[in-house]
């Protein structure tokens, strides 16, 4: 199997790396400007209110505004903030996050200014591992700003940020290897030529799966926003930033979500190649020139789009129950799928047994095993004996306090009669009900 | 590009080392899914069961190996032969005694690890952890694990093997080390000098591998001694690179002068664990540094020695007379521990070919008496004011008159005492005879010399232990009296072995002799 | 063939240039106005204290979420060349590395049964 590079860059000059660098900073720069603009007007609409409306067409310059805005306002440092790091933080962050594209392939061989080279900046036979090495370098950018603010919510929201990427990151790193063993390669052009046949994304759906829960954990992307919970953290390790180093981070975080999105496609959405119908036309014309690179920018959006339809639709997660779902759900699947593929890959490669067959005979006793642990019956916990009314103090330490489960309510001093039942049905009692001032 | 070949691996040769790391696995699944009330005893009994199915194992392989069935395995990384085996068989008794005296309780029930390590010394939530009857039986797998680090080191045939041996072996021991259930804070700071010039000392043997390395091009021992013959040129670079990796390993020994940490850590650790970590960390160390010097070193051989000399000489030396000036029994052991490295050195400094079997003798016989004495260590107790049996009582002052209480106890810990000093019938006697006699036959003449007055300064304070257990009346002071508790049976069991092997070795040593004697071929 | 990283280092300059060039620019555009409250530490609103809590020192189950994701990064890191030569180790390769995965499955398993796992 060919681990090398497949794209061929031995046409390029300087000039036309100079050309790509910078093609992909303004790349970049303009999608988190539409990205910015897009995101709210989709939560206006699944909201059921406009969005921003008002400066440009549609609202569009919007996000321009506040970017120019943001560059206007005063550059303050705080009084308690260890100087160097603090300044330091927003650039590791920002710059660690413009790296990313370097190894992203837009497309296959073009011709540019007269050279024929490929619609990438660069690959190396290690080229996955140097997104993982780039997007754990940004990771200090979110430990650092948060301790160098010398204040409380920073660092409380550096410290969980930096315990969320890098526990999302494992899932992260563990779902990427059965990529990596189905396709015998680490660079993205190779990858992206393996799935030739057909994606990565049908084929390796649990990773997959793995890989799109464990990207918006690693973006810190609601609803696992956590380290910038603003009813709890104000805004995390941002909290004590201004002008453009604050931009620096937000602008860091929208860029981070396009770089998982274009990992995504191109590791498991077949990068630039065309959808199946349209890659049947005409003989593949459509996987050639300047065309993958419409593919790669629509995958990469439906990507985004699925970031704020989420965004939309959850809510944020409990600290306890994030870190469950990240050591507890994704890291185990991510294993156990692993082994599975491992199994599979050896089979066919390495032993004489007729694949389907063998698949046939451990997929049956494994259905039904499934099956069978989906409809057993589950035990039923003995319900709590239930040991009389338990006492209530609806002031406890001076503070008035809702009933837990179990307990009741006393009669309300100033009510005739008022029970747990009939407050519920007091919302709709109008204000008399609300007075008693137990919800 | 190279096509990869997939190296042979001898299963069978590997058994006993997989035999104690298995083990060692299976103890932490034990530690997360037995309930706890029946937690220890399974630790307990797998702790003791696999150190003897491993020497059975050991002793199966000897069998079959000893007499021309040497071999090296997995690519050459690794090497069965008699040194090989020996060191393994004689480490494996270390840990049957050893564990078995980590396992067994107090009359009253206490271990001797602390309840919950994890707790902070002193707090409530330790406090809690006591009164919860809480164990920490995850030392058991810690100890099986670094045995298998100590079953490996024998056997590496190969520098980067021989490290990985080395932090496998250490790793355990220093969490073990800041394990003690009385005076948490000298185990906690004991376990972290331990790890910090230990983490140093494995950085000296990796840039002392690095710079072997750049010298011969290969990490193998025998290609070492190879290269050692025919490079011309590069000698310093090879010199040094080869004292580095020999600092690493007389570190682990407790040589002087890379000794600091044998006295606050041997007083520190739970006494049971420094019993077993001073009998077959230095087994395990002495058999890596065997397998260096004789065959990776013939061609260094007059660079080397001169250091071999001063280290063993500055060993002898310093640990009897800073044994002589302490006043803490743990402490009086440890120094002793390094003037018995010393010794131990004498008899393959001058690479003369009895020096292997003389040397897996001596340690035999050392390590016995140190697993014994210790145990001992850990029954004597002091009393608090209503009676309650508390911490060890290792003031040398509190063990006066234990002779008159417990006349048993006390002529178990005068033997060991003078198989240390190294008087006639005892194998102390026959180790330190073998070990002088194999450096005299390499014409290490002053060296014997250094060392029997050595040993004759050294007997001095073993003996005024004895004396002072014997022949003195408890005087007034502020500590706490002292007195000895009733051993429980795993550690009588571990007594009675001890006392026994010292006995038996001292009085007829012939077959053991002999049987190490066969031992001393290194496969190439 | 030339050296695939040089144009990283392109990038790297580029992405350097604008980070640097943008903290830069509002150092010089933005106005400053001195104001003491401004430069205290942001607490809703509450008098602030000096220094963040606990002197910038935080739960020890952090720690253990770092000690745990070392073991796993290595893990990882070790996967990945394996699964790139996957089909050149062959049957050896596959057990080496199901015997590695085993092998680290133990202690997570350990970690996950004693708490370690669960965040309270």
């Amino acid at each position: 199997m060919n681990h090398q590079v497949v794209a061929d860059f031995s046409n390029d000059t300087w000039w036309i790396w100079v050309i790509k660098a910078v093609a992909i900073i303004v790349f970049l720069l303009l999608n988190v400007l539409i990205a910015i603009w897009a995101e709210r007007r989709i939560l206006g609409r699944m909201q059921i209110r406009p969005g921003p409306n008002v400066h440009g067409p549609l609202g569009l310059f919007q996000s321009l505004a506040d970017a120019m805005k943001l560059l206007l306002k005063e550059d303050m440092t705080v009084k308690a903030a260890d100087k160097f790091v603090y300044v330091l933080a927003p650039l590791i962050t920002v710059f660690a996050s413009l790296l990313v594209f370097a190894v992203i392939p837009f497309g296959p061989e073009v011709s540019m200014f007269g050279v024929v080279t490929p619609l990438q900046l660069t690959d190396t036979p290690v080229a996955v591992l140097y997104v993982l090495a780039v997007t754990s370098f940004g990771v200090y950018g979110i430990m650092l700003g948060g301790w160098a603010s010398g204040s409380t919510y920073p660092l409380l929201g550096s410290v969980r940020g930096t315990a969320q990427v890098i526990s999302y990151e494992l899932a992260m790193g563990l779902s990427l290897v059965s990529v990596f063993v189905v396709s015998g390669s680490m660079s993205t052009s190779a990858i992206v030529a393996a799935q030739a046949p057909f994606w990565w994304c049908l084929a390796l759906l649990p990773a997959f799966l793995v890989y799109v829960v464990s990207m918006v954990g690693e973006t810190n992307r609601l609803p696992f926003d956590l380290p910038e919970a603003e009813g709890e953290l104000v805004a995390g390790h941002m909290t004590e930033y201004s002008s453009m180093k604050f931009a620096w981070f937000f602008l860091a975080e929208y860029i981070n979500m396009f770089n998982v999105s274009a990992v995504a496609t191109t590791l498991f959405l077949g990068g630039w190649r065309a959808p199946w119908p349209i890659s049947a036309i005409g003989d593949g014309m459509f996987n050639e020139g300047w065309w993958p690179f419409l593919w790669f920018f629509l995958k990469m959006w439906s990507l985004m789009f699925f970031f704020f339809w989420v965004r939309g639709t959850l809510l944020r997660f409990r600290y306890d129950q994030f870190m469950n779902i990240g050591w507890k759900i994704l890291i185990p699947t991510a294993l156990v799928w692993l082994v599975a593929v491992i199994g599979v890959q050896s089979v066919r490669q390495f032993a004489e047994v007729d694949l389907r067959q063998m698949l046939i005979w451990i997929g049956i006793p494994l259905a039904v095993l499934l099956l069978a642990l989906v409809f057993w019956p589950e035990k039923k916990k003995p319900e709590p004996v239930a040991a009389g009314p338990v006492v209530f103090d609806p002031m406890a330490d001076g503070f008035p306090v809702p009933p837990l489960p179990g307990q009741q309510l006393p009669p309300a001093p100033r009510r005739r009669t008022v029970s747990a039942g009939s407050v519920v049905a007091g919302a709709t009692a109008g204000p008399e009900t609300k007075e008693t001032g137990d919800e | 590009m190279t096509t990869f070949v997939a190296p042979v691996i001898d299963w069978a040769a590997l058994s006993a080392i997989l035999v104690i790391a298995g083990t060692g696995i299976v103890g932490v699944l034990v530690a997360a899914f037995v309930p706890a009330s029946s937690r220890r005893t399974v630790q307990v009994v797998l702790a003791l069961v696999a150190p003897l199915a491993a020497l059975a194992v050991v002793a199966w392989r000897w069998s079959v190996v000893v007499g021309g069935g040497e071999s090296t395995l997995v690519a050459g990384q690794l090497a069965e032969d008699g040194p090989a085996l020996a060191a393994q068989a004689i480490i494996l008794i270390f840990a049957v005694v050893g564990f078995a005296v980590m396992a067994s309780r107090l009359p009253n029930g206490e271990e001797a690890f602390a309840p919950q390590g994890a707790a902070a010394p002193g707090s409530a939530y330790e406090e809690a952890a006591r009164r919860a009857g809480l164990e920490q039986t995850e030392v058991f797998p810690l100890a099986l694990l670094s045995l298998a680090g100590m079953l490996v080191f024998p056997m590496a045939n190969d520098l980067l093997v021989m490290f990985v041996a080395l932090e496998v072996l250490s790793l355990p021991l220093y969490v073990l080390s800041a394990m003690a259930r009385r005076r948490r804070v000298l185990s906690h700071e004991a376990a972290l000098k331990y790890f910090l010039l230990g983490a140093f000392s494995s950085a000296l043997f990796l840039f002392g591998v690095a710079l072997l390395f750049g010298f011969s091009g290969s990490i193998s021992l025998p290609d070492l001694g190879t290269a050692a013959a025919t490079t011309v040129g590069m000698d310093g670079m090879a010199v040094v690179g080869f004292v580095l990796v020999l600092t690493g390993l007389l570190f682990k020994v407790g040589a002087v002068p890379f000794h600091a940490w044998v006295p606050d850590v041997y007083q520190g650790a739970p006494t049971p664990v420094t019993g077993f970590m001073a009998a077959a960390t230095k087994t395990a160390a002495f058999a890596a540094i065997l397998r260096l010097l004789y065959v990776a070193a013939p061609g260094f051989g007059w660079d080397v020695e001169p250091v071999l000399w001063a280290v063993a000489i500055a060993s002898m030396l310093l640990g009897t007379v800073a044994a002589i000036v302490q006043t803490d029994i743990k402490r009086t052991l440890a120094y002793s521990s390094v003037a018995h490295a010393g010794f131990a050195l004498v008899a393959i400094v001058s690479l003369s070919e009895q020096g292997p079997s003389a040397l897996l003798f001596y340690l035999l016989a050392y390590g016995l008496a140190t697993v014994g004495a210790f145990a001992v260590v850990t029954l004597v107790r002091e009393r608090d004011a209503d009676g309650n049996v508390t911490g060890e009582a290792t003031h040398l002052s509190q063990w006066a008159g234990l002779g008159r209480r417990h006349p048993v106890l006390a002529a178990t810990m005068t033997l060991f005492l003078l198989s240390f000093a190294g008087i006639p019938l005892t194998a102390g006697f026959v180790g330190k005879f073998v070990a002088f006699v194999a450096a005299a036959d390499g014409g290490a003449w002053p060296l014997v010399v250094i060392a029997v007055i050595a040993s004759a300064a050294a007997a001095f304070f073993y003996v005024r232990i004895i004396v002072l257990m014997y022949f003195s009346r408890p005087e007034e002071s502020e500590r706490p009296g002292a007195d000895a508790v009733e051993p429980g049976a795993l550690t009588r069991a571990s007594l009675v072995l001890c006392a026994l092997g010292t006995l038996v070795l001292g009085v007829w040593p012939t077959p053991v002799l002999d049987l190490l004697a066969q031992a001393a071929k290194f496969v190439v | 063939m030339t050296n695939p990283y040089v144009p990283i280092l392109v990038l790297m300059g580029a992405a350097a240039l604008l980070a640097l060039g943008g903290i830069g620019a509002s150092a010089v555009i933005g106005p400053k106005v001195y104001s003491r409250a401004k430069l205290e530490a942001y607490e809703c609103g509450i008098q602030p204290t000096p220094h963040a809590i606990g002197h910038g020192r935080f739960n020890i189950k952090y720690y253990l979420v770092a000690m745990t994701f070392i073991v796993f990064d290595i893990e990882v890191v070790f996967l990945y060349p394996w699964a790139v030569a996957f089909s050149d180790l062959a049957v050896f390769g596959v057990v080496a590395m199901l015997g590695f995965l085993a092998l680290i499955t133990v202690p997570y398993l350990y970690e996950w049964r004693r708490g370690a796992l669960n965040w309270d």
